[in-house]
């Protein structure tokens, strides 16, 4: 019999654990639905009692950002779905919400956005016809649709003192000469300030994008699945299916190594980005999640650098590996916070050192053992209520539209090996790859000395 | 379908109910114990000693003291040493340090709890306060004063400043990760110091919650028994001074908008007979990230000036990253303040006006028997919320020990179902005030704000779009809300916390 949250690792076995099916890591029961219109509809029950957590998946996120100067029009298309329709206008929406004590909220991604409420089981049908309904009907003014845009602006302006934000901006604007993935979620300032203007653009993407067939309803915690089935069948089932498809540019391999500093308008410790252009997220080929041992394994605190340059030689105070999931190839960057400008090139140098040792040792396969391990334990403590799964799986839906990619992506962390992991650092850790950035306060402080681009 | 057949969840669902029903409160002296059968376990170990106990010219020492303990080697292990044995198991011990309490916590899989608990004990009973760790902790305490928060955080800047402005020459005054100067003068003598008075066995909580064997909690109490005996005297704390009218503050730094937080001491704690009443009201007038409350909606809503708008009764630290806030924050004293998330600079005056006015209305009107209903039916289900994890749950029960209530959800919608609506207008007529209350302003040019404040000039809005006359002519109201000006003060960002 499986346990409940049940996991198991190459290291737990040897602690005498004895699960049936090690690779299966997502053990809540699930169901898929595709109804007829395209939606799917995704269920789990968590075995949490009372609770119920709706998050509505739209596949949908900056990397469909494909026109010129549109950047961030995602992001501001989830702050438009708060502003209700002609059944339920925004105050009844917010009453409703109230009534059922629900906490929620939305927020928008590379390549989703993601609309959540958690709430009492008892309110689950009332609070799925009303999402159903903005879904479907969402309708405000040009004068409510400029009067967002500012409360966007206002978004933008409180991230402005982030520099970490800045840097990743500017190297995603270098890295990317063609990919939508060359702007951020939040976009360009330039885009977000032409906002007011752009209400009828607001109409089309709407049309385009907020249709059944890029849309996913999960329905995570105390709930009934045939239940749930035919509410959602009740309420989201008419919904009329689009045809747009956005073509989202393929990216040119990049050809030579490409350095920046970014000047930092106040003062702040400097920073070091070191990224390559790397795998998109896939749950059958393997070099994505070779790419995620990787991070930990090379560049977590468990690590020999983060020991070395944190702990030991005390010159960066933060470290760690940047490779987040993408629909589309995007970038495995290693960032840190050095403590002295002086200290950048030997951190860099040291970074680099750390990729071409991947390329020329094989990772003892213990170490990997332990990171496989971590992995799979970090999954499980996050398991901890209805909300906190229902989070995960909208990471995973919106990656594939299944639940099932999480289990399929487990198994093959549980397939690396050492030479998988020379052989993805050899492919990766390119100079053609490469983007290296510098963030400091002052313009005249200059970057590094080091000229090394990555040599194979 | 995968995993589990239905009746094991359901029996499952069904154990977790009742465990928590008969458990959740069953404290033993210095032992909180919350089993059930999930295969996580959570701990929360809570020195009954913060910030408030630093020595005056020490700040951070309480801070510095559980950062050596939590990040830093043990007496047989060194700090790599115990990072590689965490790793594996995804763990980690974390700290959250406030004014009363220090609390270690984290969650481990069963499957590895006597090891977690092995370095968790340790820690905690036998630290090993070296001299290496000491310097790392220190810089990083430095570097998360000068950088993370005050250089790249303006918006907790702006909070934390509020507080120590409120509470200038009292125990919660200064920040509690300290100041830069305060912490250079801290040795590793001083840490040593604190840890010997401040880790003892009558000033600790320790609080356990998921499916650990039966006879665990009894290992606890032995292993953490021989901690020294006592507890250190209680800090006293006096009431904090009334600001006298609009106190200002306002921050020169180079950003981009204008960011305002503003309140006052209120003589309100979870403890007392008003708290639920002011909770309602809070929750009406400003629930943190909600779009439904009062001033979001007439703020960002309407106007669309910002991000965000909301108001507190409690300290919430790191509202930026979070949509609730985290339990173990419990303090004697509380402030009731307002935070407007940063508004386009040109726009900075009419900011501070509005909150005002809306609080200065809020006051005068209280609120309407519908919106009684409403917010009182939603506190009465959305408590559930807060509750949701295991180690959450446990914190608010180690919380409702420090404010001697019972079980938070069970308090709080008691509680609620006997309020009326005279009460809670009659506990905003007796709490809050639109006066005499400290205010911080970070602003770019601060000069101007300066300027614009003492001009006496009523302000004005700039929007994007035609607004209704109603909102235009209520705009020309709130241009104009008089400001009974205190002191006004311009610091420049590099001295605070300094």
């Amino acid at each position: 019999m499986k346990h409940f949250f049940s996991i198991c690792t190459t290291l737990v076995l040897l602690m005498g654990c004895s699960w049936n099916s090690p690779l299966e890591i997502f053990s809540h029961p699930y169901t898929v639905d595709t109804f007829d219109n395209g939606l799917k509809l995704v269920t789990v029950e968590t075995g949490y009692p009372n609770i119920v957590a709706l998050y509505v998946v739209v596949q949908v996120g900056s990397r469909n950002e494909v026109e010129s100067g549109r950047s961030g029009f995602a992001h501001l298309f989830e702050h438009m779905m708060f502003r209700g329709t002609k059944k339920f206008p925004s105050e009844k929406w917010d009453e409703i919400m109230q009534a059922a004590g629900a906490a929620t909220n939305a927020y928008t991604t590379d390549d989703r956005t993601v609309y959540h409420a958690v709430f009492s089981k008892e309110d689950l049908e009332s609070i799925l016809e009303l999402e159903a309904d903005r879904f479907q009907n969402l309708t405000y003014t040009e004068e409510v649709f400029r009067t967002e845009t500012r409360a966007v602006l206002g978004e933008y302006n409180k991230n402005f003192a982030n520099p970490l934000r800045k840097l990743t901006e500017a190297v995603r604007n270098e890295a990317f000469t063609t990919h939508t993935y060359k702007h951020t979620t939040m976009g360009f300032l330039t885009d977000i300030e032409k906002m007011p203007g752009m209400y009828d653009y607001g109409l089309q993407f709407f049309d385009r994008y907020y249709r059944p067939e890029y849309t996913i309803v999960a329905v995570v915690g105390d709930i009934d699945h045939i239940e749930t089935k035919a509410l959602v069948k009740k309420y989201w089932g008419t919904w009329k299916r689009g045809s747009y498809q956005a073509e989202i540019p393929v990216e040119p391999p990049q050809t030579k190594a490409k350095r920046l500093n970014v000047t930092f308008h106040a003062p702040t410790l400097p920073m070091l980005e070191v990224a390559f252009h790397a795998a998109a997220y896939d749950d059958e080929q393997i070099d994505s999640a070779v790419l995620d041992l990787i991070s930990y394994y090379a560049f977590s605190e468990n690590s020999e650098l983060y020991k070395r340059l944190v702990v030991k030689e005390q010159k960066v105070d933060t470290l760690h590996a940047a490779y987040y999931d993408h629909r589309d190839p995007y970038l495995f960057s290693v960032i840190s916070r050095v403590k002295n400008s002086e200290f950048l090139p030997y951190v860099e140098k040291q970074i680099l050192a750390t990729c071409r040792k991947l390329q020329q040792e094989l990772v003892p396969s213990t170490e990997l053992e332990i990171v496989k391990s971590h992995l799979r334990y970090q999954f499980a403590l996050g398991m901890n209520s209805s909300a906190a799964i229902a989070g995960t799986l909208a990471h995973f839906l919106g990656l594939r539209g299944t639940p099932d990619t999480i289990n399929k992506r487990y198994a093959l962390y549980q397939d690396v090996t050492p030479r998988e992991i020379q052989r993805v650092a050899r492919e990766t850790f390119t100079s053609e790859r490469q983007t290296i950035a510098t963030l400091t306060h002052e313009s005249s402080m200059t970057n590094t000395d080091s000229k090394e681009a990555y040599p194979q | 379908m995968n995993g589990l057949p239905k009746s094991i969840f359901f029996t499952t669902a069904l154990a977790l109910l009742l465990l928590k029903a008969v458990n959740s409160l069953s404290a033993e002296p210095n032992l909180l114990k919350q089993p059930s059968q999930s295969p996580l376990i959570n701990f929360r170990i809570v020195i009954h000693s913060g910030a408030a106990a630093d020595p005056e010219d020490k700040t951070g020492l309480a801070a510095l003291t559980s950062a050596l303990i939590s990040k830093g080697g043990t007496e047989k292990s060194s700090y790599d040493e115990i990072i590689e044995a965490l790793f594996p198991m995804a763990a980690s011990v974390d700290i959250q340090i406030d004014k009363e309490m220090t609390v270690f916590h984290g969650t481990t899989h069963r499957e590895n709890l006597d090891a977690y608990y092995d370095i968790l004990r340790s820690m905690l009973l036998e630290p090993g306060l070296r001299e290496d760790d000491f310097q790392r902790l220190k810089d990083e305490a430095i570097n998360f004063l000068r950088t993370t928060l005050r250089s790249d955080n303006e918006e907790e800047l702006a909070k934390e400043l509020l507080y120590q402005k409120i509470y200038v020459g009292h125990p919660y005054g200064n920040h509690n990760v300290g100041s830069v100067s305060a912490l250079k003068r801290i040795t590793l003598e001083d840490i040593t110091k604190f840890y010997e008075k401040h880790y003892t066995n009558e000033n600790i909580t320790i609080g356990i919650a998921g499916g650990y064997p039966k006879n665990f909690p009894e290992k606890i109490k032995e292993d953490f028994s021989r901690l020294p005996e006592g507890r250190p005297e209680a800090v006293i704390l006096t009431r904090p001074k009334t600001a006298s009218k609009l106190r200002i503050s306002i921050v020169k730094k180079d950003t981009r908008g204008t960011h305002i937080v503003l309140g006052f001491p209120i003589n309100v704690t979870r403890g007392s007979p008003d708290w639920s009443a002011l909770k309602l009201v809070q929750s009406y007038f400003g629930q943190h990230r909600s779009s439904k409350s009062h001033l979001f909606q007439r703020i960002r809503g309407v106007r669309g000036m910002n991000y965000g708008d909301y108001a507190y009764i409690e300290y919430f630290p790191r509202g930026m990253f979070r949509t609730q806030p985290e339990p173990n924050l419990a303090r004697r004293q509380q402030i009731f303040h307002i935070w407007v998330r940063p508004v386009e600079q040109r726009n900075g005056m009419f900011g501070l006006r509005i909150a005002l006015y809306e609080l200065d209305k809020l006051v005068r009107e209280g609120l309407s028997e519908k919106d009684f209903t409403s917010t009182r039916q939603f506190l009465s289900k959305y408590v559930n919320l807060l509750t949701q994890t295991e180690s959450t749950y446990l914190g608010y029960a180690l919380d409702s020990q420090f404010y001697e209530i019972g079980e938070f959800n069970s308090f709080l919608k008691n509680e609620l179902s006997r309020l009326t609506v005279g009460k809670v207008n009659d506990v905003i007529r007796r709490h809050l005030r639109a006066n005499n209350l400290n205010v911080v302003v970070i602003t770019k040019d601060a000069k101007g704000f300066l300027r614009s404040l003492r001009s006496g000039k009523p302000s004005s809005i700039e929007y994007v779009s035609p607004k209704p006359q109603s909102i235009l002519a209520e705009d020309k109201v709130i241009g104009s809300y008089p400001l009974d000006l205190g002191s006004i003060e311009i610091i420049p960002v590099n001295s605070i916390f300094e």
